[in-house]
């Protein structure tokens, strides 16, 4: 689907899982918390004996689940000892979604043991804890770590900040309220230029005379064709001058 | 026996705590790592001894952890490979090319990738897959004192990163695999020397099965060590070659063929045993597939073909139509400076890398950055297994059961 066209019906910009049944990569289960038990159970006594992955993922304003964890099983095209009945290779997506005030799941450690460190780890990382879990810790951010990384409201570096909001972050719904798509007004865009070409950061300034005194481009009788060799022969000994030997 | 399991932080512990603590009986605590020059990165494994033996092993990890999927996140489409070819370092274009068909399947692109692309993509990741097997072969060699398979391997490695280097500049990240096909075509001279590779790869390989096949040495310290059974390693969600030592033939390129996958003959190496010297052999006998396919896919390269589709919304117009058309140069302009939008959805893809299904689950909400990365590591998955390998096995023997998982910790951690 070339992206001109418009999205696919049901999707928002709070929710676009499970809205492209064009793409067949996996059957799609969507469950709450109190069914992940019984579901994932019931899907590996079905054949699904696989546990791929265990992710996460943060939808911050979806109502009533803010976080998505994702499991992912397959049900693999050979025969073991322990499944009966084997079919096609096929992946299933099981997507629980987890309130942000409560955001326990049951653990399924106990059914696959490979599902220890991936749910330690949206734990760590998206702040969802699995309940009934044997060793529910930090896994890669060290254990004294604040906040949980991953989220969407968690800064990108440094300290806590305000976020600008970025040119295309949710596009829609700024265009729909009358913002332009930066976020900032034409009003302060003007002025953060005004501020960089009086820092003389633009080659173009608005002052022409100015630009040819200083003898930067544009126009200019000195140019940089003339005014640089001077600086390079000069930089030599002015370096030679200032550095300890 | 008392274990003393403190949740939250231990002061006493340095700041971080680990579940083995203190013992009043005849074991004791041994922690290897994580600057331990055999867990082949920064693993750190504390483990639990009575005598030579392991009781108990507790891996730890994310002394290597990036946050490369926050930071792909906060990339356009088209930057985002760059963070996460750095995930598994030792076949970074296994990573890129799972990343894109996933991006590839959300845009609704994915039939219209050229044929060439797509030779050329199964080319790169099944050199990379060689390369990276060189790596843990020469450094799994290495860790129980076979110094000289080191250079035989580094040397074929090499080989093939010079390919790398000249169709994508980079030895280790070269970024080459694009949205809708590659970067650019392959340069002249490639497959004279791709030619040479494959003439070398066939005796290397018997130089190196001599040193170490029949090695007794060899064999005395891999075999029927860190078995691994059938159930186990489902259970334990394992895959790639630690899976097919353990006697289950699952092989993404198979099971879900991608990239013309189908088109091409070749096996899936498949042991019974799940030792470490099963994983060995898989690994080497995997090598040879690699190169089966190579030179199948060779043959097809000396036709030229389109490298990219045509669609410029997605693919950089070429360079000399960017002159010459309006419309070429605005599309330049709008894929380099805000790239393009991706409908929304979420998709799984997955690939065959060198250490089992990599997969990338990739929601877009339309935005043209991706809202949301979670890779499959394979290696995180199958180095948890360890906790349970280890127990009963001589200390001694650590060294090889972590080789023979062949963990990369950029992927590990991420």
């Amino acid at each position: 689907m070339p992206s001109s066209q418009a999205p696919p019906a049901g999707a928002t910009a709070l929710d676009p899982t499970a809205v492209r049944p064009d793409i067949a990569d996996a059957r799609i289960i969507r469950i709450t918390p109190a069914e992940v038990r019984a579901t994932l159970s019931g899907l590996r006594d079905d054949g699904f004996t696989m546990l791929l992955d265990v992710g996460g993922a943060d939808y911050p304003g979806r109502e009533p689940a803010r976080f998505d964890v994702v499991y992912h099983l397959l049900r693999m095209p050979v025969k073991i000892a322990t499944v009966a009945e084997v079919g096609a290779p096929e992946r299933v997506r099981v997507l629980c979604g987890v309130p942000e005030n409560d955001p326990v799941v049951p653990t399924v450690s106990d059914l696959w043991p490979s599902a220890d460190w991936a749910e330690r780890e949206i734990f760590d990382l998206f702040g969802v804890r699995f309940d009934g879990h044997p060793d529910m810790r930090r896994i890669q951010m060290p254990d004294d770590w604040e906040g949980y990384p991953l989220r969407k409201d968690y800064p990108l570096r440094g300290v806590a900040r305000e976020r600008t909001p970025r040119p295309s972050f949710a596009l829609k719904s700024n265009v729909a309220a009358g913002t332009p798509a930066s976020g900032k007004t034409a009003a302060a865009l003007q002025k953060q230029i005004a501020q960089a070409r009086g820092r003389d950061e633009f080659h173009g300034a608005d002052d022409p005379a100015k630009t040819a005194q200083s003898g930067r481009h544009p126009g200019g009788a000195s140019t940089a064709g003339t005014a640089a060799p001077e600086q390079l022969a000069q930089q030599p000994v002015h370096l030679k001058k200032d550095t300890p030997q | 026996m008392t274990t003393a399991t403190t949740p939250g932080i231990a002061p006493e512990s340095g700041g971080y705590t680990v579940d083995v603590v203190e013992r009043t009986d005849n074991r004791m605590v041994l922690s290897m790592g994580p600057q331990h020059p055999s867990t082949h990165g920064v693993l750190q494994v504390v483990t639990e001894i009575q005598g030579e033996n392991i009781t108990k092993a507790s891996p730890e990890i994310g002394y290597l952890h990036t946050g490369i999927e926050k930071s792909a996140e906060n990339l356009f489409w088209n930057q985002a490979s760059t963070v996460i070819e750095r995930m598994d370092y030792l076949s970074p274009l296994t990573n890129a090319l799972c990343y894109y068909l996933a991006v590839e399947k959300l845009l609704g692109i994915e039939d219209q990738i050229p044929a060439r692309a797509n030779q050329v993509r199964v080319l790169f990741s099944e050199l990379s897959r060689i390369a990276s097997h060189c790596v843990w072969l020469g450094t799994g060699g290495i860790d129980i004192g076979a110094l000289t398979p080191f250079f035989y391997c580094f040397d074929l490695r090499e080989r093939i990163l010079d390919l790398f280097e000249m169709a994508g500049g980079a030895r280790m990240h070269p970024n080459y695999i694009r949205v809708g096909g590659l970067r650019e075509d392959l340069p002249d001279g490639f497959l004279r020397k791709l030619d040479e590779l494959i003439a070398m790869f066939a005796p290397r390989m018997r130089d190196l099965r001599g040193l170490l096949q029949k090695n007794p040495i060899f064999q005395d310290r891999t075999i029927d060590i860190g078995i691994i059974s059938a159930e186990d390693a489902v259970a334990w969600s394992l895959t790639g070659p630690v899976l097919r030592a353990s006697g289950i033939a699952y092989d993404v390129r198979k099971a879900f063929p991608y990239s013309g996958y189908g088109e091409y003959e070749f096996d899936v190496p498949v042991r019974t045993e799940g030792d470490a010297y099963a994983r060995f052999l898989v690994r080497l006998d995997e090598m040879d597939e690699a190169m089966r396919i190579v030179r199948q896919v060779r043959k097809k390269l000396d036709e030229k073909g389109p490298f990219q589709i045509a669609d410029t919304k997605f693919a950089p117009p070429p360079k000399e139509t960017i002159a010459l058309s309006m419309e070429a140069l605005i599309h330049h302009f709008k894929l380099v400076s805000e790239s393009f939008r991706v409908p929304p959805g979420d998709v799984y893809q997955a690939v065959e890398g060198p250490r089992g299904e990599l997969g990338y689950y990739v929601v877009s909400n339309g935005d043209n950055r991706p809202w949301r990365v979670r890779t499959r590591p394979p290696s995180m998955y199958n180095l948890q297994v360890l906790k349970k390998l280890a127990i009963g096995e001589l200390i001694a023997d650590m060294v090889v059961m972590i080789g023979s998982l062949d963990p990369v910790f950029g992927e590990v951690d991420r």
